[in-house]
């Protein structure tokens, strides 16, 4: 679903200020990637740097960085997990992230202590797009993947 | 140089810069806010021209550019990656600055001594 132009989807699980989105994978570990808000936020996206498989991340310790012409910073991580399996594809081709914000993930990753803990706090469903869109109309969040 | 290497690392960039070079006034930021996104601990110290950047009312209305993001925009984006900013305090009076009228993204006012020790203790050193 579309709210001011920014696509949600209710099967995946998203963060407070929906930065990033999370999908529950059959083996026990989450992909995590960016939201259609967040890469228009950033705009067009330049450089994308992944930490390398294995490597343990607490919360609040970024799985990665990008680089976009207006702005560099982290990738926002909400769980205590070790990185899987970084996605290539994004560092050869970053604007991937811009295009195709639910198709081009970040990583995979195993969360230390379990996914039913890494995802409390997370929203997801119905609730989590009716919150998305609550806050696009009253913050006037807008989204574009446009990267002229 | 990967995430490894870089983590930990005690980065500090030495901002002389101010409002009479706008164009030399975004980037500390930018880079800052990619290093502290890479675990580097990342502190600004601003002195010379440098606090005028910190003096409330320039930041929000300087660009580096036309039609750029506001530099208070960019000190922002760095707080949120854990960038700290220091004012010189020694730097103040030659800009007719009082510490009271500086910025609330300010971590801390401090003397010469406080760079000092910085500057020895650093793994990098930046001026910009």
């Amino acid at each position: 679903m579309e709210c001011n132009g920014c696509e949600i989807r209710p099967e995946l699980y998203y963060d407070p200020d929906f930065q990033i989105w999370a999908r529950r994978e059959e083996d026990g570990s989450l992909t995590v990637g960016m939201t259609d808000y967040s890469q228009s936020i950033a705009g067009k996206i330049l450089h994308a740097r992944v930490r390398k498989p294995g490597t343990k991340r607490p919360a609040n310790k970024p799985i990665a960085t990008l680089e976009s012409g207006k702005w560099a910073g982290p990738v926002p991580n909400f769980f205590d997990c070790v990185i899987v399996e970084p996605n290539e594809e994004i560092m050869k081709d970053p604007t991937l992230l811009n295009l195709e914000p639910y198709e081009a993930f970040i990583a995979v990753v195993e969360p230390v202590n379990g996914v039913e803990s890494a995802l409390t706090g997370m929203l997801t469903g119905d609730p989590a797009c009716e919150e998305f869109c609550r806050r696009a109309r009253e913050e006037g969040w807008e989204c574009s993947r446009d990267i002229r | 140089m990967d995430f490894d290497e870089a983590e930990d690392q005690l980065v500090i960039f030495l901002m002389t810069s101010g409002p009479s070079t706008p164009q030399r006034c975004a980037t500390p930021f930018y880079l800052g806010s990619l290093l502290a996104a890479m675990d580097c601990d990342v502190k600004i110290f601003f002195t010379m021209e440098g606090v005028r950047l910190l003096q409330k009312g320039v930041p929000e209305k300087l660009t580096a550019m036309e039609g750029g993001k506001y530099i208070h925009t960019f000190m922002q984006e760095a707080k949120r990656s854990g960038v700290e900013l220091i004012g010189c305090k020694p730097a103040l009076p030659g800009y007719e600055l009082e510490p009271g009228e500086l910025i609330d993204e300010v971590d801390e006012v401090a003397n010469a001594g406080r760079l000092a020790d910085l500057i020895l203790s650093c793994d990098k050193l930046i001026t910009f």
